[in-house]
Formats: structure tokens, C-alpha cells, sequence
């Protein structure tokens, strides 16, 4: 999900570390000087990404344009001791593209070819700074679509839906960016270049593409990705049905499943969302305590069918009106609405805190009680908006950073939200990624040996911790020279290395 | 399954722990870590011959007496069970709530979810549905050191942390334990209708696919099988299959789809017909035959859909050519098949296998069960990935010993 974030940053980022001179030379040698980037005021671009309260500046950005160009980069930054740090657009929401200081910031917007299409094996080969709604474009005129739908994707890469994993609405039939990667081309920690996967189902060995995918950057530089692509559905159908609370419309999302009905979306929004969804778009939406808009979609007798069967549950489980739009334009200007309800939050309050935490489907109700009742302990105002059918929360804490202590409370309050999530068998998060903001919380969702296990895979590809570090794992891990049994690193024992 | 027997064999003189518990499976393995031996991991044993024979195995863990299904959350839609549960009886009991694991995969009164994990297999309903990897949301498993960790969660939509349970996808037992799996589960179709294609060349099965696609079609499953016939010698490849496809769903869209289908066929000339339900019932029970029946060589096909007329002529040709009574199993939207049957000459059938892997240089061929003769003169994974030193790099995080299955995944992994 994007949002032109409005978070107010506290303070800008200390002063860049700057990228020995001659680290500098190497790098221009292979990009070019004005794809090196080390002026301290152009490089205050780079200082933070979709989560703008973290901000850290990078030692020097770097622009490459091919992938023996990433390759080379890495190599000299590796031998400089240089942390990475990949950024696709900077639109994620955790802090996966947060410099960290001292680092090489490897932009990879340059690559943004689309360099083979193959309708008849449905798959195209793209460079990861390729915007995510390109790909569809590209094959729409012939009946196709790429289509894990982040509301970000007409600015997100798929260089960086790779790294996070990105959902959308629509991943509920669909599937998320792993289910739709076929294959990527690497640079290795060690600069090499790797091949993993391909248009071919089942290579042979680990299916290192299904931890790479999600791994936010930790675990090498994808220069090239295969995608699956998908014929379009042939009919979808759309209906929005407004409720007197999420209680109600919750009851319906849990019917309209039990039914085997798999809406191709099905999105609720609280009063609060949809109050900001009006003011935005101007779309004609009742004052009302929830409201649901689905999408189903397949053959048109199937789709026909499903809606109309969803729709008679939406009536039975306390619909206060249905609307089924009457043409396209409207269907669109109702997912606007839905879309739009991030950014229109800037219409309810100065500042927002976003959270993606996810519960099972059947808690729904209770974990938004809990939630409202979170909300008026502390005096803060939370809207809800989210992808209802998978238990996708997107909590907006909503406050304003010049009244003292607010921004602190509201964090304090993602947080509570976030431990919910957990209590309930849930995840930190559904799509945003871990980065820097959550963190924290990994440790609070899994064990010390879930997490040495992940950290053992991270060593695996990325035995130096080049790639990404403190991202991801709450706490900095060292991989050690021979693999082994876990042992805490001497620093971490003595607490000088936790997290700051 | 000659192949089978005969590596069960070899095992039988490994210490074999049969626990009860998970805290005992754990603990098993704790001492096999103390003990610094070497471990197999043992679900229904139907693809035991999967793979190179691994080396030295002192110790086989069997999870038939982990049999607990742990929760199952209608509403939410999600399984977690333990690595024995039997497929067919996890099926059984989601049909109780009109669920389904959109697995069907062989052998399932056998097969353990589990092992089925570990193998990476897969049905008909792949088509549709796609493969373990895309229904697996969560598992535990215990590291080779003894430790138990877990992956994922009880949640569809969860990017938190990596994706171990990915990672454990076609692991053979190399990389950990499994000892619980979380899966999302999806609704029993009302209805099923197959439409049959009696007999199509490659070709034609290709453009099949094809012209579903366009024509916007969705089916749940697709299979051909190579047809029937030949002479006392068995049969002959003679290029020709017959192609089922099958509608899953609510009855509106089944109907509407399988009636666009047999309008494309005739309109193409391709004689199809929609099967009543016993028809449709011997299709498929001709489609499981042909992939479970007992057979002393099997492999695993993988190209590009589109390259179907390539892999039939230049690879199922060449194995039917030097295998005793063949069949085989294609799943055309997958560009995936198996081919199976008896090993008359080694040498002929190692020799088919190489010319099967030079007619998909950018696919592979994966020899599933074969004696040892057909073993010992090629590599039943051939050519291992480009990525090979990473895979290397991540069995050796996990097993620094080496002591799980070793050397039973491509590359001696």
C-alpha cells in the first residue's frame, strides 16, 4: 500500500559518513559520475523511504544501469567494507529501503527495461526497476495482466515487490508476488551472478526463489525477474454494501467464504476510513459504521453467480443498502474511493502512523473491538481500512506531531495493535515487510531459534551481512567463519549490540 | 515398486525410531546429533527412491505415529498437522466442513503430508491451484542439531521474517525435520464436469491449452495420457494422446465453461465430449493408474508448456521406445509429465534418459525410481542448478554435519 506519507519528520538525518574518495573513483569507473550520487543535498533524497519518520543518509548512491554494473558495485563495495542498501521507489512502509549510515544506496530505477515477453508460456522477463503496473500495461492490448496489485503499483517496482513480497487487494485469490515469480538473475555477496529458476517449473534443489522472494533485501541484488503472467478473468463483478458496524460486515466476510465463494477482493472500511474516502474522492458513501467492496470474479456465469450469492449474504447478515455499480466507470470510481482512503487521511489529521498486522479471518470482530477500545484509552483516534478477507489489518492511528508526546503515543499505540496481531496467532505483518520499523516485534512473533534459523539462512548467502544489515532481525547477528551450533556474538552477550 | 523394496532394504539395518510425540521426535534426534549419525526421515516411504541413495543412514525416523491433526480452523480456512497424517485421511476429515488441501497427489492413502512436503508433490489440481509451495503457510521443524524452529504461521497473507516453509519444499529430508505443517485450505467445488479430448497429437493438445487461455477458460485440472495399444511387445508411443479437462466449481460456471469448451472443439474439429460422471470417474481412475501403478523406473518431465511437441517426440518417445509396458502422465498448462514403466536394458533406458534431457536442454528430467544398473549410468537429477554453490552454502548453515539424508538432493546436497 502507498501513501504520500505525512508523517513530519522530527529532525533531519545526521550528517552523511562520506564514501572514501577513492571507493568513489572505482564507482564512477563503472556507472558514470552522475549516476554516483555523493552531494550531502542530493543525497537528503535518499534519506528515508515510505516510512519517513526513519531517516539515516547514505554514504554515496549509486545508479547502475545493467546487471554486471550491480555486480561490480558490490564487489567494491564489499571490499571498501561497505554495507548495501537495495531501493526499487522508495514507496515501502517499513523502512526496508532505510539507509543505513555508511552505506552504498544502490538504486536499481535505471533498470527499467521489459526485456522479453512469452504470452504463449505466459511469463515476462523484466529489470527489477520496472514499474508494476508497466508489466500489465505491456500485455494488457493482449488479454493479459501481472497480478499481485500493491496500491502503490503505479509507482512501485517489481525489483522491490520482489524484496517485500507485496500483496494487494486481489492476492486473496491471486496470490502474492512469491506465487508469481518464476525465476530472478542475482548478484551474489561475492559480486557474482546466479540464475535462480526459470520460465521451467521444478528446477532441481532448494527452492531458494520461495526465501529470496520476501527476504527485503538481506540476501543479494535481483537484477532480472521472471513473472508468471495471467489470461483475464472474463467477467468480474462488483458490489459495495455499507453496514451499521464492522461487526456486521465482519459476519458477512466469514459467511460469503463459508459459502466456498473466493472473492477475487473483498475490502472493509470502518466510519473513519470511509469519512476520509469521501472528502477525498467525492464518492457519494453514506455516514455509516462499515462498509464492504468486493470483487468476484472467473467465468461470467461463475462470476454472476458468486455475486449474486454474496450479495443475498450481504442482505441476510444486515446490509443497510447494496450497489452494484451500473457501469465501469462507476466500479472504478468505488475502488478509488477504497484506494484513496490512505492518503485521505491527511483530510482527518495532520499526522498517521500505518500498521499491517494480520489476524485469523474469524477474530476480525473481536481484535477491532479491541482495538476501539485501545483507541479510547489512549485518546487517539484509529481508522480501519483493510483486506477483510484475509485478515489483512490496516490500522491508520491517527495524531498530530506538534501537540507533545502525541507521535510517541501514537507509536506506543501500532504497537499494542502489532502485540494483538500476535496474541491472536496473527503476523506483524501481511505485506508492508518487517525493515526497520518492525524490527523489534520479530522477536515478540518467534523464538530465538526461529530466528537463528533465518539468520542462518541469511548467512548462507550473505555470510559478511552486507546486504541490508539490521533490517529484518531485531537484534545485529554475525555469521562466525564456520557454520555451527548458535552461539550469541560476545557483544551481543554483554547487551552493546542490541538494537538502538 | 521394486525400486522401493529394494532401498527400504537397505535401510532396514538403520536404527529405526518410531516416535510418538514430537517431543520424542526431537528428542531423537538429539541424540542422533550427540551420536554424530546419520538420519532418514520416513513419511509413507512412496517416493523413497527418490533421489540419489543417501549414504550411510544409521538412523530412519519414521512419522507414521505422528498422526495428530493439531487444529483446523474451518473459518479461517487453515490446517496444521503432523508430518504422518495420511492425505486421504486429512481429506476426509475437511470434506466434513465442505474443505479441501487442493493436493491430490498420489499414493494418498499413503502418502503423509510430511513426505509430500519434503518430495514436493503434486496432481491435477496443480493446474488450478498450484503446488505445495503456493499452499503452504506455515510449518515446524527440528534443525539437525536438535533445535526446533518454526516458519511462516496460521495466517494466508504473512511476510514476517523468511520463508522457511518455502525453503523446506522439496527438501528431501536434507535440510531439517518436519514436524508440523501448516496449510491453507480452499472450498469443496459444488460440481465437476471433465470434457475428453479421445485423440490429439502434441500438437493439438498445445493448442488446446492455448485456446482455453484465450477463450478465457479456468480449468481445475488438465491431464493426457499417452494412449492405449500397441502390440505384445507393449505399447508403442505412437505421438497421440487423450486429453481430460475438468471444470471444478459452482454448477453456473462449470456448465457454462465445459459447454464454451466443446464449442472451441468443434469448432477446431477436435472430437471432444463431456463425460457423465461414471465416463469421467475411469478417466481419472486411468490417469491414477498410470501414475501409481507399481513401476521399476520412473521420471519426472519439467519443460515449457508450448515445447509440448518437443518433450513427446523427443523425450516421452525416447523412454517408451526403451521401456517395457510405459505409460505416462502429462499435465500440458504445467509443461510437466511422468513416465514410467519396466527396465528391459539398462543401458537403453539410461540412453533414453540422456536423449530425453537433450530434447529440454532448458528443462530437466528427474529419474524418480530406477534400479541401480540405470542409476549407476546417469544422474538421476542430471545437470545440477546454477545455483548450486548457494543450495551448498544453505545445507551447510543447517546440517554443518552433514548428517541429514546426505547426498540425496541434486549435486550431493
Amino acid at each position: 500500500m502507498s501513501a504520500p506519507s505525512l508523517v513530519t519528520p522530527a529532525a533531519p538525518a545526521a550528517a552523511p559518513i562520506p564514501a572514501p574518495p577513492s571507493v568513489l573513483d572505482r564507482l564512477i569507473a563503472v556507472v558514470g559520475d552522475r549516476n554516483v550520487i555523493r552531494d550531502p543535498a542530493d543525497l537528503r533524497t535518499y534519506e528515508c523511504d515510505g516510512l519517513t519518520s526513519f531517516r539515516a543518509a547514505p554514504s554515496v548512491v549509486v545508479l547502475p544501469a545493467s546487471t554486471e554494473e550491480v555486480a561490480a558495485v558490490v564487489r567494491i563495495a564489499v571490499e571498501a567494507g561497505m554495507p548495501i542498501v537495495p531501493r526499487g521507489a522508495g514507496t515501502g512502509l517499513s523502512g526496508g529501503a532505510l539507509p543505513v549510515p555508511g552505506c552504498v544506496l544502490l538504486g536499481l530505477s535505471r533498470m527499467k527495461r521489459i526485456l522479453e515477453v512469452d504470452l504463449d508460456n505466459g511469463w515476462i522477463r523484466v529489470q527489477p526497476g520496472v514499474i508494476n503496473l508497466d508489466v500489465s500495461k505491456e500485455i494488457s492490448a493482449a488479454g493479459y495482466y501481472y497480478a499481485p496489485d500493491p496500491s502503490s503499483q503505479s509507482v512501485c517496482t517489481i525489483g522491490g515487490n520482489v524484496a517485500e513480497n507485496s500483496g494487494g487487494a486481489h492476492c486473496l485469490k491471486y496470490g502474492f508476488t512469491v506465487n508469481h515469480v518464476r525465476g530472478v538473475r542475482m548478484v551474489t555477496a561475492a559480486g557474482e551472478v546466479v540464475d535462480i529458476g526459470g520460465p521451467v517449473l521444478d528446477p532441481p534443489g532448494y527452492d531458494l526463489l520461495g526465501v529470496l522472494v520476501g527476504s527485503e533485501g538481506t540476501l543479494g541484488i535481483v537484477t532480472e525477474v521472471v513473472l508468471r503472467i495471467l489470461r483475464k478473468a472474463e467477467a468480474t463483478r462488483t458490489f459495495f454494501a455499507t453496514f451499521p458496524s464492522t461487526t456486521e460486515g465482519g459476519n458477512c466476510v466469514s459467511e460469503i467464504i463459508g459459502a466456498g465463494i473466493i472473492p477475487a477482493a473483498i475490502e472493509m472500511m470502518d466510519r473513519l476510513a470511509i469519512q476520509a474516502a469521501v472528502a477525498a474522492t467525492g464518492v457519494d458513501w453514506p455516514d455509516v459504521g462499515a462498509a464492504l467492496l468486493m470483487d468476484v470474479d472467473g467465468c461470467t456465469a461463475e462470476a454472476e453467480h458468486t455475486a449474486s450469492l454474496a450479495l443475498g449474504i450481504a442482505r441476510r447478515t444486515g446490509a443497510l443498502e447494496v450497489r452494484v455499480p451500473k457501469d465501469e466507470d462507476e466500479r472504478m470510481l468505488m475502488w478509488k474511493g477504497r484506494k484513496s482512503a490512505f492518503g485521505a487521511m491527511g483530510r482527518l489529521a495532520p499526522n498517521y502512523i500505518v500498521q499491517d498486522g494480520v489476524i485469523p479471518r474469524k477474530d476480525i470482530a473481536r481484535v477491532l473491538a479491541e482495538i476501539a477500545r485501545l483507541s479510547q484509552e489512549r485518546g487517539l483516534r484509529v481508522a480501519n481500512v483493510f483486506h477483510a478477507g484475509d485478515g489483512n489489518l490496516h490500522p491508520l492511528v491517527l495524531y498530530d506531531a506538534k501537540v507533545p508526546g502525541e507521535e510517541h503515543a501514537a507509536e506506543e499505540l501500532g504497537g499494542e495493535i502489532l502485540r494483538l496481531c500476535i496474541r491472536y496467532g496473527g503476523s506483524i505483518t501481511g505485506e508492508h515487510g518487517v525493515g526497520a520499523d518492525k524490527a523489534p516485534y520479530m522477536a515478540e512473533m518467534f523464538s530465538e531459534a526461529d530466528l537463528d534459523t533465518m539468520a542462518k539462512v541469511r548467512c548462507a548467502f550473505d555470510p559478511g551481512t552486507t546486504f541490508n544489515p539490521t533490517k529484518v532481525f531485531p537484534t545485529p547477528r554475525l555469521c562466525g567463519d564456520r557454520p555451527g551450533p548458535y552461539r550469541p556474538h560476545a557483544t551481543e552477550l554483554a547487551g552493546l549490540a542490541d538494537r538502538g | 515398486m521394486t525400486a522401493t523394496a529394494a532401498s527400504l532394504e537397505a535401510l532396514a539395518a538403520a536404527r529405526q525410531e518410531r516416535p510418538a510425540t514430537l517431543a520424542e521426535a526431537t528428542e531423537a534426534l538429539r541424540r542422533a546429533d550427540q551420536d554424530r549419525e546419520r538420519v532418514l526421515f520416513l513419511g509413507g516411504g512412496t517416493e523413497l527412491s527418490l533421489g540419489a541413495p543417501p549414504a550411510g543412514v544409521e538412523v530412519v525416523l519414521g512419522t507414521e505415529r505422528l498422526e495428530r491433526i493439531v487444529e483446523h480452523a474451518p473459518l479461517d480456512q487453515i490446517v496444521t498437522v503432523e508430518a504422518g497424517v495420511r492425505l486421504s485421511s486429512l481429506q476426509g476429515t475437511l470434506a466434513a466442513s465442505g474443505q479441501m488441501l487442493a493436493l491430490d497427489a498420489p499414493w494418498a492413502a499413503r502418502a503423509t503430508l510430511g513426505g509430500l512436503v519434503a518430495t514436493n508433490a503434486f496432481g491435477p489440481l496443480r493446474t488450478r491451484y498450484g503446488s505445495v509451495r503456493d499452499l503452504i503457510i506455515g510449518i515446524s521443524i527440528v534443525r539437525a542439531d536438535g533445535t526446533e524452529a518454526r516458519g511462516g504461521g496460521k495466517v494466508v497473507k504473512n511476510v514476517a521474517g523468511f520463508d522457511l516453509p518455502k525453503l523446506m519444499v522439496g527438501s528431501l529430508g536434507t535440510l531439517g525435520f518436519i514436524s508440523t505443517v501448516t496449510f491453507r485450505l480452499h472450498p469443496r467445488p459444488e460440481a465437476s464436469r471433465t470434457v475428453l479430448f479421445r485423440d490429439l497429437d502434441a500438437d493439438a493438445v498445445r493448442r488446446v491449452v492455448l485456446v482455453m487461455r484465450q477463450a478465457q477458460l479456468e480449468p481445475g485440472a488438465a491431464a493426457a495420457l499417452v494412449h492405449e495399444g500397441g502390440d505384445d511387445l507393449g505399447v508403442r508411443f505412437d505421438g497421440r494422446f487423450e486429453l481430460g479437462v475438468r471444470f471444478d466449481g459452482f454448477e453456473a460456471g462449470v456448465r457454462q465453461q465445459s459447454m464454451k469448451l466443446l464449442d472451441l472443439a468443434t469448432r477446431q474439429g477436435w472430437g471432444a465430449e463431456s463425460l457423465g460422471a461414471e465416463v469421467a470417474r475411469a478417466f481419472w481412475a486411468r490417469h491414477d493408474d498410470a501414475r501409481e501403478s507399481p513401476a521399476g523406473f520412473r521420471a519426472k518431465l519439467a519443460a515449457q508448456p508450448m515445447d509440448l511437441e518437443r518433450v513427446a517426440n523427443g523425450a516421452i518417445g525416447s523412454l517408451f521406445a526403451a521401456l517395457e509396458v510405459p505409460r505416462c502422465v502429462c499435465y500440458p498448462t504445467l509443461g510437466l509429465a511422468f513416465v514410467a514403466g519396466e527396465v528391459r536394458v539398462p543401458g537403453q533406458v539410461a540412453a533414453a534418459v540422456n536423449a530425453a534431457r537433450d530434447a529440454v536442454p532448458e528443462g530437466s528430467v528427474v529419474v524418480h525410481a530406477a534400479p541401480p544398473e540405470v542409476r549407476g549410468a546417469v544422474d538421476v537429477w542430471g545437470p545440477p542448478p546454477a545455483a548450486l554453490p548457494l543450495m551448498r552454502a544453505v545445507k551447510d548453515r543447517l546440517d554443518p554435519g552433514r548428517r541429514l539424508a546426505p547426498g540425496r538432493l541434486v549435486g550431493g546436497l
